[in-house]
């Protein structure tokens, strides 16, 4: 259980110096309950306090970074099982694998791909993340080429080096050593030589096995050797198993009742046999670091978009941004719709706009996110905001008449509205469901 | 050392019973027994129900079904008995979710065709059905009506029940005993509130199925994925009100851009793996019954199902 | 006149003698449920004299039961009667009126007996039977009497004939019995839930004409065991039938059994839709306005018994609209008189807020403000259109009846005009004014056993609870005790629920067992325990939907509020959205509390903490805007001045300048037991 702030406060050392870089020690304090601060910025901590803060702060799963440059991604410090008891923090890294033994040109293309290919959705670019290597020759010396086929690309991307062979990874990491790559992976058989090579190069490791026995046990020779950035590949056998594991391993973490499980998980969608499907139960079963070959574009855009659903804070509703969006391509004739820039309000609207087929304008103010009903409770959609948003955007120009659709549960707005705006307000329907009948029967007329 | 994940479950879902075979006074070839679970979906050693199924969606008039699934279906769209037929023989579904499309059109008045149409459909197909009646005020009494009489005995699943209105459907099956559809806009307590709502009108526990309203993947999925995972955290809490099996319609989805405009030769692709994504999510997050509008879906998606469902292995897991 | 006791005892009697002299086998075709009645109430399927004897019994000589098995019987022997009369009635049939009564299209059952004196009486009844969407069974020489007053008859009238004599009103408790198993899960034999349901569910009333039998009273008696309440229209005698009139006789056997009519359209000139809500009506587009202090105007809503009201009844005192001047401004009072079961004096103010919405929601009519401060304008369009003040009535009086169908049975309107009237009814009014301000002002948490919850945010906030008491608002300033109150009787499975607040635990902090184990349950297991009063310690959880923040400051042992507005930085390093950001989600944080402005006023606020005396900092504006009643809040407790103690962003910007400010005007804070 996460200690409280208050908890925390008695326990630092009350002076308010501002060492830490907050104001107060309380806010020191809610910053460290919410595992958002480190323990180590107050240098005047007794060593009672760090040992029973220690524990409880930390975050129950490290974060491990993956790459090195603008390109890196971090995996972990996630706290809670079900995305809407707070929020998952780090989105998996998507990885695409290429093998030792593909044609260079192929590792090439496939290189670029991940570098190159990007899913603009809400105001946000979507990518891959890395590119995994994987030694199936058997050859170090060709898994070695392979590796440093995908660094002339020089796309910068995060690698994942797979292969029982640490010979082979000795060789390859000649190439990208300084890149903390991810090493797949530690098993009882090459632990210790495994560890070497990760402290060696400072990469962070997978370790794997189908048991989390075994996996503890690595994990605590790992940590003894001085290997921390661990993530844990679980071995599945099949799906069920895999969402079986993930889910043990996330709920002893979090509650810390077995912190040697407190890593990310590694998931090789490749060596599933359904790469789609174990990309999407990665994405929503705790994977954090998901290795398959290249996903054909269907999977790839639902991949991503999953992805991007499920990482998003649930307490915090997705905005858009304000402004004026075109339905088809209206003209100075169509109607002008106005909504708020609640991101879910939005894209329903959308989509019975389009579906309903009328040109048309919506007018997206900004209500900080709120939907409808509520921003009209709380106030903060006002006939002011409406007419400032009017002027900002240029509507005006827009469209030759000055009619403008509200919804249906900002009717008690429309008067004020017509009196700040001088548009004529016509009130839509509440449900946007409804919106295409509505325009056909009202706007025609 | 064995781990155990402990969760401090208390109350299983309840159990729906889908279709009635010859035995139960119907004259389908096979019925379901859907819910029963007691922990998180597939954490289970042991699952003692068949779910998730795999329903295939089809109407009685395609006016404003996806033109992808219409293009790939293809003639077979008009004629809802051969549809039907297809889905259960070639697409390889558990069951048939008929769309009373025609309930539609404008001041839609034959009443008397769609009990034909239910009754042409029962015996097209003999999986279980789900029949989804209008949603027009004016008509609700009666179609819903007609519904239930025309799959008298075979234990439909009638959608959809909503808190604006439940009344005709929950008469529908408690006349026919039949089981309902309780739709509720991504909200869990307006979601256990319809529910008592049912109770109240005299709707019994093990007839009712949860549809929390499934967003299209990238326009809100994300609500209805937690809002699945809230009622069945809440269900195995011990609230009773929402410990029913789910529903998912990945309907939405085929009507997004991202899969409308494809391109050319990616359609199909592109709408199968979005409702693929979207079903399976969903499933992890505790829905029962997957439904969908693309026959390419039934295929990948029963396939990691399967996989899903594997018995767990000795990896010191319980 | 009959006496219905002694005609009761013959006639059971009577069917005592006959169920033994049954000869014949019998039994109903097109049903599953065999002799329906006897079937629900014991389980037997009665097909001959042995079982009929036996089920007599078993139900202690019941003259229901009797009166089944002998009409099968009769029913063997001499065949069904011609039509119009339909007898039995197979089970399909009842499978489609269940789905009716369920599905809403029919309210309830009525069962017509006996023979009417004139032809007219009857028919007067089953017409407003028909209007009121009931369903209703004929017996007996009823039927011929109605077709003689041209009333045509038949499942399509909503008018059955079950049969030529009062005894086919059987069929009618058969019925009952197989939709109570068809639709109410009622097993075969379950006599105690076949009697809960038919009590509690089924909305049936009986009617009787004068001259039954006394086998046919003994068997109309025997209905009351159901619930059914049995109204006389005279020639009997006896204290447990209802006496009734013709012309009222549907209404009371409607309100006896709490069949309600749904209003769904409103008979006005104007349209009505929450969608001109938000519509005003400017002065050049007026045709006349009140009140708004160019004439005297209020309204009051106030509750009554269900006798003095007559439901939908609008009554206009004084001049109409067409003989008002255009653009004048005249006096006007609204006065809405309220009755129904659970309606209870305290949601009076809560109604009454209610009139600004409804009267907005007409197309052409507009309301601003309440009490006697309100101000009304009705349009040139809508007036053009025919709308009169009447119609304002109408349409509060249909709005009130369809959007509280829990809460009211009967509504009428009075609408004052006449100027010496409204005067005198405006004085009545101000004293009920009064009279609920005393009452609010005076209603303590100690004076209630039961608060309410609203999990309302749960939406974002998976596990918050507000605990809402009549001394503490919820945190988003919103719900009051009594909005919480009345929505949950309005609408029982919504978010407000009832707590009742059990043991205390702690008096001070406010922690009551009761509150505690709802909070656990509504938060699905996360919060264990909940004080009402305190900041420090379990206090309630935060949503995000809060007016304002209380936190503590350990540094100078006090507490600050912070508001939504305020945007600056605070003493404790955090702005208002850092800090909400924080504790929001619904979570519980011991040290920061969410909070609704007006509880900073209330005598409860900081109870555990040791009072208002805690309060060290608040912004300026906030201070500014709860000045007035705060002040005369401190005056009563004895601290005129302490406001001036209190820092704000003016005085001090930091914990260290707050220490300061604090030390140097000696707030009591400083010297209170410790917080931390
Ligand atoms: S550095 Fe330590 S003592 Fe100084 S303010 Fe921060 S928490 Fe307090
Ligand atoms: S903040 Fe207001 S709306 Fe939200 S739960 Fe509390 S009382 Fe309900």
């Amino acid at each position: 259980m996460a200690l409280k702030a208050l908890d925390i406060y008695k326990l630092l050392p009350k002076k308010n110096c501002k060492e830490c870089g907050d104001p107060t020690c309380l806010t020191f304090a809610m910053k460290l309950a919410g595992g958002k601060a480190d323990l180590d910025l107050c240098p005047y901590l007794s060593d009672e306090a760090k040992s029973v803060l220690g524990a409880t702060t930390r975050p129950p799963i490290r974060l491990v970074k993956i790459g090195v440059g603008t390109k890196n991604f971090k995996v972990g410090e996630e706290t809670v099982l079900y995305r809407h008891e707070k929020t998952f923090y780090h989105p998996p890294g998507l990885v695409f694998r290429v093998t030792d033994t593909m044609p260079a040109e192929e590792i090439v293309a496939i290189t670029r791909r991940v570098r190159d290919e990007v899913l603009t959705r809400v105001g946000a670019d979507l990518r891959f993340n890395g590119i995994a290597i994987e030694n199936v020759s058997g050859s170090a010396e060709t898994f070695a080429r392979a590796v440093e086929t995908v660094e002339k690309v020089e796309a910068h991307l995060p690698p994942v080096l797979i292969s029982k062979d640490t010979a082979a990874l000795k060789a390859a990491l000649v190439h990208c050593g300084t890149y903390r790559p991810l090493l797949h992976a530690a098993t009882q058989d090459n632990v210790q030589e495994m560890c070497a090579l990760a402290r060696q190069h400072g990469c962070p490791l997978v370790v794997r096995s189908g048991s989390l026995d075994d996996l503890v046990n690595l994990v605590k020779t790992c940590t003894a050797d001085g290997v921390t950035d661990l993530v844990l590949d679980l071995a599945p056998e099949n799906f069920g198993e895999f969402i079986r594991r993930s889910t043990a391993v996330r709920q002893l973490a979090i509650t810390r009742a077995v912190p040697d499980l407190g890593y990310p998980v590694y998931l090789n969608a490749a060596e599933t046999g359904q790469e789609d499907a174990a990309v999407a139960l990665g994405i929503v079963k705790y994977g954090s670091v998901i290795v398959t070959d290249p996903l054909p574009s269907g999977s790839a855009k639902a991949a991503l978009t999953l992805r991007q659903n499920i990482y998003t804070d649930p307490q915090k509703p997705i905005q858009m941004n304000p402004g004026i969006y075109r339905v088809g391509s209206p003209d100075k004739d169509s109607p002008v719709l106005m909504t708020v820039n609640f991101s879910l309000t939005f894209f329903t609207l959308q989509g019975y706009l389009e579906s309903a087929r009328v040109p048309c304008f919506m007018l997206i103010v900004d209500t900080e996110g709120l939907s409808v009903l509520t921003a009209v409770a709380a106030g903060k959609l006002s006939e002011m905001l409406v007419r400032d948003s009017i002027k900002t955007f240029g509507l005006e120009n827009e469209v030759s008449h000055r009619k403008l659709i509200i919804p249906g549960y900002a009717s008690p707005l429309s008067g004020r509205i017509e009196d700040a705006t001088g548009w004529k307000v016509l009130v839509g329907p509440r449900d946007a469901a409804e919106i295409g009948e509505y325009l056909h029967q009202e706007w025609k007329k | 050392m064995p781990f155990e994940m402990n969760f401090g479950w208390t109350t299983p879902i309840g159990e729906v019973v889908l279709g009635a075979t010859k035995a139960d006074g119907g004259t389908r070839r096979i019925s379901y027994r859907i819910g029963g679970g007691t922990t998180l979906p597939f954490l289970e050693s042991s699952p003692s129900s068949p779910a998730p199924l795999i329903a295939f969606e089809i109407c009685d008039n395609p006016d404003f079904w996806s033109p992808i699934v219409k293009d790939y279906c293809g003639d077979v769209v008009n004629n809802a008995n051969e549809w039907a037929k297809k889905a259960d023989a070639d697409y390889g579904a558990d069951l048939v979710r008929l769309h009373l499309t025609s309930t539609k059109q404008r001041n839609f008045s034959d009443i008397a065709s769609l009990g034909s149409v239910v009754e042409g459909v029962l015996s097209a197909t003999s999986l279980p059905v789900i029949i989804e009646g209008s949603n027009e005020p004016k008509i609700d009494s009666e179609v819903y009506q007609k519904c239930g009489e025309a799959g008298q005995g075979e234990r439909l699943l009638l959608g959809t029940a909503e808190a604006g209105k439940y009344r005709s459907i929950a008469a529908a099956a408690l006349a026919y005993n039949h089981s309902i559809i309780a739709q509720s806009p991504i909200d869990i307590n307006l979601a256990k509130q319809l529910n008592i709502l049912l109770k109240e009108i005299g709707v019994q526990r093990d007839h009712i199925v949860i549809d929390p309203y499934t967003g299209a993947l990238g326009y809100g999925f994300e609500y209805s994925y937690s809002a699945m995972e809230r009622i069945r955290f809440s269900a195995l809490k011990g609230d009773t009100d929402l410990a029913m099996p789910m529903i998912c319609s990945s309907a939405d989805t085929l009507t997004i851009k991202e899969v409308r405009e494809a391109g050319d030769g990616l359609q199909d692709e592109t709408a199968i793996q979005w409702e693929l994504f979207t079903c399976l999510a969903a499933a992890t997050a505790g829905a029962e019954i997957l439904c969908v509008r693309h026959p390419g879906t039934i295929v990948p998606l029963r396939k990691a199902l399967a996989g899903m469902k594997q018995p767990a292995q000795s990896a010191g897991v319980p | 006149m009959t006496d219905v006791e002694s005609a009761k005892k013959h006639g059971e009697e009577s069917l005592k003698t006959r169920i033994a002299s049954i000869q014949k086998p019998f039994s109903y075709e097109e049903t599953a449920y065999h002799l329906p009645i006897s079937y629900a109430l014991t389980g037997v399927a009665v097909h001959d004299r042995a079982a009929a004897e036996d089920v007599f019994k078993k139900t202690a000589g019941n003259p229901i039961v009797a009166s089944e098995c002998l009409l099968a019987e009769q029913t063997a022997v001499k065949g069904k009667e011609p039509a119009p009369y339909t007898g039995f009635i197979s089970d399909t049939v009842i499978r489609k009126l269940g789905y009716s009564l369920v599905d809403g299209s029919i309210l309830g059952l009525a069962l017509i007996v006996g023979t009417p004196k004139g032809e007219g009486s009857a028919a007067a009844i089953c017409r407003e039977l028909q209007e009121k969407y009931m369903l209703t069974f004929l017996a007996g020489t009823v039927v011929p009497s109605l077709s003689a007053a041209g009333v045509k008859v038949g499942l399509d009238y909503r008018l059955i004939p079950l049969g030529s004599s009062p005894f086919y009103g059987i069929h009618f408790v058969d019925i009952v019995a197989r939709v109570a198993m068809m639709f109410g899960g009622v097993t075969p034999g379950d006599m105690h839930r076949l009697l809960t349901y038919a009590a509690e569910r089924a909305k049936a009333i009986v009617i009787v004409f004068p001259g039954l039998t006394d086998e046919e009273i003994a068997l109309v008696d025997g209905m009351r065991v159901l619930g059914f309440p049995i109204l006389s229209l005279g020639g009997y005698e006896n204290a447990t039938w209802v006496p009734a009139t013709p012309g009222d006789v549907v209404r009371q056997g409607m309100e006896l059994r709490g069949i309600r009519v749904n209003v769904t359209a409103i008979p006005i000139p104007m349209s009505c839709s929450p969608a001109f809500e938000g519509k005003s009506i400017r002065k050049e587009e007026m045709y006349v306005e009140f009140g708004g202090g160019r004439s005297t105007a209020f309204e009051l809503l106030r509750m009554r018994e269900p006798s003095g009201i007559e439901d939908g009844k609008v009554t206009v005192i004084g001049t109409e609209i067409d003989s008002m001047k255009e653009g004048s401004a005249n006096p006007l009072g609204i006065i809405i008189e309220v009755a129904g079961k659970t309606m209870k004096k305290d949601y009076e103010p809560v109604l009454e807020r209610r009139i600004h919405n409804f009267v907005n929601y007409g197309e052409g009519s507009w309301h601003v403000a309440q009490r006697d401060l309100i101000w009304v304008r009705i349009s040139k369009e809508a007036v053009a259109k025919g709308v009169k003040i009447e119609h304002i009535g109408k349409l509060l009086a249909s709005k009130f009846r369809m959007d509280f169908p829990q809460l009211l049975d009967a509504v009428s309107v009075t609408l004052i005009t006449d100027p010496a009237k409204v005067a005198e009814a405006k004085k009545e009014a101000e004293r009920v004014y009064d009279e609920r301000d005393a009452r609010i002002k005076g209603m303590r948490d100690s004076d209630v056993n039961t608060y309410y919850s609203c999990t309302l945010c749960q939406t974002f906030a998976p596990n918050h609870v507000c605990v809402i008491t009549p001394e503490r608002l919820a945190l988003c300033g919103a719900i009051s005790w009594l909005d919480g109150k009345i929505a949950y009787e309005m609408s029982p499975s919504g978010a407000n629920q009832p707590i009742e607040k059990g043991a205390v635990i702690n008096e001070l902090t406010g922690e009551f067992e009761g509150v505690n184990r709802f909070v656990k349950k509504a938060s699905h297991g996360e919060i264990e325990r909940c004080s009402l009063y305190s900041v420090m310690e379990y206090p309630m959880t935060c949503c995000g939907c809060f007016e304002a923040i209380a936190l503590m400051l350990p540094e100078v042992n006090g507490i600050m509020v912070v508001n939504r507005e305020y945007k600056g930085m605070t003493p404790s390093g955090m702005t208002f959205s850092t800090l909400a950001g924080t504790i929001g989600g619904g979570a519980q944080t011991p040290g920061f509390a969410g909070i609704s402005k007006n509880y900073i006023l209330s005598d409860r606020f900081l109870q555990g903490e040791g009072g208002i005396e805690r309060l060290v900092w608040m912004p300026a504006a906030l201070k500014e805007e709860l000045k007035e009643r705060l002040e005369k809040k401190l005056e009563e407790r004895g601290l005129t001045g302490f406001l001036d103690k209190v820092a704000d962003e003016t005085t001090a910007e930091t914990i260290e300048a707050l220490i300061e400010f604090l030390e140097r005007g000696g707030h009591p804070a400083l010297t209170m037991k410790p917080l931390v």
